[in-house]
């Protein structure tokens, strides 16, 4: 086993962190404030840095290990009957590649977060929940079955929540408790995510009669080259339409948790949470984790693409519903990132629209891809994130500089709002500098880290063949264009033009706790495109594979073959994938990449020209179609159409049925009063009337009957004589009739 | 003429017939016990006729029975009438109707 | 006298002692209970260190005749159905009677008293093997608990105590008639003789199912006979509250699984769909009653009949997954739910109100209560990692595979995971309204923390819920035994029936 020991620490240290920061940090805090917010935050980041470490000696464990995946069995979990779940970890190369991304980016954003939370009365509790969520990120990847991704799936959602209503007792104007709502409203449309999952669960094991991945993919190849059928207790089915429902479960699952349409609303409301957890959770990690179930579970879904089954309906197949749903979620909510004047609502609906792409990626089968975006999205997304928090720093910062004295504006400031931004990269250059290179990647401008990714992921959809493909091109082409316009219009507002409201006029850089981690994510983000870096010709790759020597091109993918089983099934002719260029495919690259620098040259030399003079101006396309979409959608939906329907039917439920028909009218009503009245019949009626009346009736009858009798007893003697002679006289008559007769 | 079994249950019937009357007419409770024994004899003469036509004891043994209960019996009334007389001052038995209903 | 008779009457020593000490004051009086409790719940450790795991049939058995002339017998015995209920009675009511110390003033004594005779009632019910035993401990518990909530109750006490007793008296009428005709038929009483002698009454099985089952349905309560639940709960005093949760309605539940399946498999197959609709039934409308509710005990109170729910679904599964699942999420329901109506009943003593709108931003009155009160809410609506997931998962684990429910199993485990989400909306709906936003009712700033009582008892049931949730192994070992073989049983009548 030998460095694959160390693995359970992964989860150990971010454990050692919670408890420490759950138990004492609150009293080194309120001890000595400076202290023990040292002491708090960097116990909690140190935990995430050992659990780097960790990640780093698994990444070279595995290297050592020829990339063979291991299993580190820690205990049993549940034993019930033939069912069996161990808490054990896989260590393959796309857990390590995930827990690379979740410790690394998450060990940055801890170190922000300490500048960044500084003199907040809840500081160690801040730092208790990020280290809560690691430990239920890392088991998430790290499981090695599906219900150990499961609690991690749950754990970080319960995270989210926590994090989201972390500031649980601030109100809006209306009295509202819009933090606690949101991250209620996060919960919530998780678990609707949730309910798929569970679902897919309980099918997956009673059709491979295990959880463990490997057992489960191994069953399921072999179940599909065997061609048997599905069977349990009394169910029946095919294998293809068994997969099609468990493979349609996990993308209801994904789009709860990566949020995606339909479920994609709670995510904009995320950003109510302090800034470094929209970095680290809504952004860079727990969000992708849909995109790394499918990635895991791709055999499966190779497995219904080869066996043609179609959802029935709708008649497209599973994977290919995923391709669209993340195809229409980028442009979706590229197009409502227009409308948002919140710095970080349009990062939010950013980040809606790349995890789009994403699950576009994984859906068509370039899971490569969807790995390598996710990745490269990390790096730009944590950095425009915490370039965000740092920008809203700087504006509360020159807001609190201004507001000595006069407090009575306080309330309605709001530092998020872009319209009161404008000409911060006088005051803070190196935001403004990292902000630049975090867009410019998102944006797809060659040579950053989301050029590459990003281009992968349309030439994959723009080379295969089928009308799916097609339209994911598309959708896509379209989503990346409007990606670089939403992002030209942030940086034109909130950096240039002139400052539009005082606080914007004294902003101030941050300190460098929080800088030095953007530097580096930025860097990262201009060099994440070598983790996967494309051949640049045909005759380029066929020289490499001849060699056996492929540089450092492709990396990425050569590493992760080792734990996506289905490149080795189609290798193996057993089903047939679509297949990822590995050679840039310049017409791809050059629409893209023109269209993006298009889109940005147009946000701000054209739409956005001479706007944003004074706060209070309109957006110029505040008349367009486009900005309904803000307001139309699934959040009105639900906001307006099934929550309120939802309360009518619960309190129609608790009071009239349950309350006034169930327990006052048919019991008390019914039964009880049923009851009371027939005992008040019983005793007044029948009982004095009846019962009394046919006993003293036959006590009147007796008196009447004896009264008669009575006459017969004189008491004389004499009588008595008498009757007895005649009686003797009667029975001798009797005894001699028939002798005499 | 030879005296057959009749004549002895023709007496027998007579002397019970008299008896029988006097217990019904009679008001002095004395003559009521009187009447009441001449019945009992009645019967012995008839147990007694019966006996000895029939070459039987059986009857005979039952005639001693009789005159002991009856023996016992006037004892017993008797004692009842002393008393009655002792708290009515009188044995005219229609005076005495303590059980009318 | 065997081991498990001693468990049973042991709080008897404890009933003795109060009734004894006529002159000690109240307080020593609480201290003799909460000894008694403490003590029975370590003989009942003692009983789990006799007992052996693996074994499928009754074990320290302890019988002999008692009324010969009807074949009645004194037999206590357990096995792997009994032996969690047992233990989690001796928990909950090590819990429930401190819990009690500063909530009941008046009639300390008399109060004491119930509470222990209700002990033994549950114990005996967990214990008997023989059925006009079980009836006698059946009915026994409903006496303590009647006076438990009619004295020392709310305002509404003796209405819920009434109703109380006569609902579940009436349910166990038509079983008394189901048991003396059994006991007459076959001349025995005797739980295991009745099970092998089922022939004798194969043919009335039908009726006789349905005479435990209302009497076991009223009990847990499935829909719709869960009408007296609310009022009990929202009336008895906290610790009755938690005693009724956390053991009372598992009486139920396990009376299914003791009685219902082995005695009458066939009739279980053939009733297994429609008990299982009303699960699912009760799964959901539970769940959106209590989101509708404005007074928290009645929250939770509702909330248990969406819990128990999935017991019967679990139970009605009739395979190992379902059933150990219901066991084990009773024991679950038990902790949390408990749990959930001691929060409650902590904030009711500081407070005097039950009504949700009173509070909010308690959390930052009372942080570590706040923090606590979380955990028990995640357990409650099945959080991974936590008791109630482990429970609820297995439970719909079972329901997909089960046999029982047909060629489309999946439309039931469908319908019942939506209970799932609904959990998280009532739950997290109440946590929200209690627990977080600002803290703007002057009458809560003055919300004291825990005290190290309280503090000591939430980690109690803490314990338990991380342990069942990441470890619950060696609780599914207990009973593992047992219900294989009373599967395996169910299987070969289903068999049969093929």
């Amino acid at each position: 086993m030998g460095i694959f020991g160390l693995a359970p620490l992964l989860l150990v240290f971010p454990l050692i962190g919670v408890l420490f920061n759950g138990l004492v940090g609150r009293r080194f805090v309120e001890y000595n404030r400076q202290t023990g917010e040292k002491w708090s935050g960097w116990f909690g980041s140190l935990m995430a840095l050992s659990a780097f470490a960790i990640a780093v000696a698994m990444f070279f464990g595995l290297g050592a290990h020829e990339f063979h995946a291991e299993t580190v069995v820690l205990f049993d979990w549940i034993h019930v009957g033939d069912f069996y779940v161990p808490w054990a970890m896989q260590i393959d190369t796309l857990s390590v590649t995930m827990m690379l991304v979740v410790t690394g980016v998450g060990s940055l954003i801890h170190i922000y977060a300490i500048g960044y939370m500084h003199g907040d009365p809840n500081f160690s509790r801040f730092f208790t929940y990020l280290n809560l969520f690691l430990f239920f990120m890392l088991i998430l990847v790290s499981g090695n079955n599906y219900l150990m991704l499961f609690v991690g799936w749950e754990g970080v959602g319960l995270c989210s929540f926590l994090l989201i209503g972390f500031w649980f007792d601030r109100v809006n104007e209306k009295g509202e408790t819009m933090n606690a709502n949101a991250a209620r409203k996060a919960f919530v449309a998780n678990r609707v995510g949730d309910l798929a999952m569970i679902l897919a669960m309980t099918l997956t094991f009673w059709t491979f009669k295990s959880l463990e991945f490997q057992p489960v993919f191994d069953s399921a190849v072999e179940m599909f080259e065997s061609g048997h059928m599905v069977h349990f207790g009394a169910f029946e089915a095919t294998l293809g339409g068994v997969l099609t429902a468990i493979t349609a479960l996990f993308l209801a699952g994904a789009a709860g948790k990566s949020a995606q349409i339909p479920l994609y609303v709670w995510l904009p409301d995320a950003m109510a949470g302090p800034t470094p957890v929209s970095a680290l959770i809504h952004a860079a990690t727990m969000v992708t984790s849909g995109i790394y179930l499918i990635v895991r579970s791709n055999v499966l879904f190779e497995i219904v693409r080869a066996s043609e089954v179609v959802i029935p309906g709708i008649n497209i197949s599973s994977p290919d519903l995923v391709a669209l749903t993340g195809a229409a979620t980028a442009v979706f909510a590229g197009l409502i990132a227009f409308t948002q004047f919140d710095i970080k609502k349009v990062l939010a609906y950013s980040t809606v629209s790349q995890l789009g792409f994403m699950i576009a990626a994984v859906g068509m089968g370039a899971y490569v891809a969807g790995m390598f975006h996710l990745i490269t999205h990390a790096f730009f997304k944590a950095l425009l994130f915490l370039g965000s928090g740092s920008v809203i720093h700087g504006m509360e910062h020159g807001h609190h500089h201004l507001s000595h004295g006069h407090h009575d504006e306080h309330d309605t400031f709001d530092p998020q709002d872009m319209r009161t931004m404008g000409g911060l990269r006088h005051k803070m250059p190196t935001t403004f500098a990292v902000y630049m290179i975090g867009s410019l990647a998102l944006a797809g401008i060659v040579p950053l880290a989301g050029f590459w990714s990003k281009d992968e992921i349309l030439a994959h959809a723009g080379t295969n063949p089928g009308w799916i493909f097609t339209v994911v091109y598309w959708m896509l082409t379209v989503a990346a264009f409007c990606t670089a316009f939403y992002m030209g219009r942030q940086l034109k507002m909130t950096f240039f033009g002139k400052p539009r409201h005082a606080a914007a006029e004294h902003a101030e850089e941050s300190s460098p706790l929080m800088t030095r981690p953007l530097m580096v994510l930025a860097a990262l983000a201009v060099l994440g495109g070598l983790l996967n870096f494309p051949f640049f010709s045909e005759s380029a790759y066929k020289a490499a594979s001849e060699a056996h020597d492929y540089g450092i091109n492709l990396a990425l993918e050569h590493w992760l073959e080792h734990s996506i089983a289905s490149f080795e099934l189609s290798e193996e002719g057993i089903v047939h994938m679509p297949h990822t260029p590995t050679w840039i495919q310049f017409d791809v690259a050059i629409i893209s990449t023109i269209l993006a620098v298009v889109a940005l040259l147009a946000a701000v030399f054209l739409v956005y020209r001479n706007r944003w003079q004074t706060a209070d101006e309109r957006d110029p396309l505040q008349s367009t179609p486009i900005w309904w979409m803000a307001v139309l959608p699934f959040d009105t939906l639900y906001m307006k159409g099934i929550i309120p329907l939802f309360n009518r039917l619960a309190d129609f439920l608790g009071y009239k049925i349950d309350w006034d028909l169930w327990h006052n009218f048919v019991h008390e009503r019914i039964i009880r009063d049923t009851f009371v009245g027939f005992a008040n019949f019983a005793s007044d009626v029948l009982d004095r009337q009846g019962v009394d009346g046919l006993v003293n009736g036959a006590g009147q009858l007796t008196r009447w009957l004896s009264g008669g009798l009575r006459m017969s007893q004189t008491g004389y003697a004499r009588t008595y004589a008498l009757s007895i002679l005649l009686g003797t006289v009667a029975l001798l008559a009797y005894f001699l009739w028939p002798v005499i007769f | 003429m030879e005296l057959t079994i009749d004549w002895y249950i023709g007496l027998s019937a007579i002397l019970f017939s008299l008896g029988a009357l006097g217990v019904l007419t009679r008001r002095n409770a004395i003559i009521v016990f009187m009447s009441i024994e001449m019945m009992l004899n009645a019967a012995n003469l008839a147990f007694v006729a019966f006996a000895r036509h029939l070459g039987d004891l059986d009857g005979q043994v039952l005639v001693f029975f009789v005159i002991t209960v009856a023996a016992a019996e006037v004892a017993v009334g008797l004692a009842l009438i002393v008393t009655i007389f002792r708290s009515k001052k009188s044995i005219n038995i229609d005076e005495i109707n303590l059980m009318k209903g | 006298m065997g081991i498990l008779s001693l468990l049973t009457f042991f709080p008897l020593i404890g009933v003795v002692a109060l009734l004894i000490m006529r002159k000690a004051s109240d307080n020593a009086l609480k201290w003799v209970a909460i000894s008694t409790a403490i003590a029975t719940f370590g003989m009942s450790l003692v009983v789990l260190g006799q007992f052996e795991t693996g074994v499928a049939g009754l074990q320290l058995i302890d019988r002999f005749e008692w009324i010969e002339a009807w074949g009645i017998e004194y037999h206590m015995g357990i096995d792997g159905i009994s032996i969690l209920m047992v233990l989690l009675t001796t928990f909950i009511m090590m819990l429930a009677i401190p819990s009690s110390w500063n909530a009941i003033s008046s009639q300390v004594r008399q109060y004491y008293i119930f509470m222990l005779l209700l002990e033994v009632g549950m114990l005996g019910v967990f214990l008997a093997q023989d059925l006009f035993l079980f009836y006698i401990f059946w009915e026994f518990t409903l006496v303590p608990m009647y006076f438990l909530i009619g004295i020392w109750g709310g305002k509404n006490r003796v209405y819920a105590a009434i109703k109380f007793f006569l609902y579940t008296m009436a349910g166990s009428l038509l079983m008394l008639l189901g048991i003396l005709y059994m006991g007459i038929t076959n001349d025995t009483f005797s739980l295991p003789d009745l099970i092998s002698g089922r022939a004798a009454f194969a043919d009335v099985q039908n009726w006789l199912f349905l005479g435990f089952a209302i009497a076991f349905a009223i009990k847990v309560p499935i829909f719709p006979f869960h009408s007296w639940l609310p009022d009990a709960h929202t009336e008895a005093p906290t610790a009755g509250s938690v005693i009724l949760a956390g053991v009372l309605l598992k009486m139920g539940t396990y009376g299914f699984i003791r009685f219902n399946l082995p005695l009458f498999p066939e009739a279980s197959v053939e009733f297994a769909p429609a008990i299982a609709v009303l699960a699912i039934i009760g799964i959901i409308y539970g769940a959106i009653v209590s989101f509708a509710q404005k007074d928290v005990k009645k929250l939770v109170a509702y909330s248990s009949i969406s819990h128990l729910g999935f017991v019967m679904l679990g139970i009605f599964s009739l395979n190992n997954q379902g059933i150990q699942g219901a066991i084990l999420q009773g024991v679950n329901h038990g902790i949390s739910s408990g749990a959930l109506f001691f929060i409650v009943g902590v904030l009711y003593e500081q407070r005097h109100t039950r009504e949700i709108k009173e509070y909010g931003g308690v959390w930052k009155a009372m942080p570590v209560f706040s923090a606590l009160t979380l955990i028990v809410t995640l357990s409650s609506m099945g959080l991974p990692g936590l008791n109630g997931f482990v429970g609820e998962f297995t439970i719909l684990l079972g329901s997909m595979g089960a046999e029982s429910l047909g060629a489309s199993p999946w439309i039931f485990t469908a319908f019942a995971t939506t209970g799932v989400i609904l959990a998280a909306v009532y739950l997290l709906w109440m946590f929200q309204r209690v627990f977080m936003g600002p803290l703007d009712n002057p009458a809560n700033e003055k919300l004291r923390d825990l005290n190290s009582g309280e503090l000591a008892i939430m980690l109690s049931f803490m314990l338990f819920i991380i342990w069942i949730g990441v470890a619950p192994s060696g609780f599914f070992s207990l009973m593992d035994g047992t219900v294989s073989k009373l599967v395996a049983d169910i299987g070969s009548v289903l068999l049969a029936g093929q």
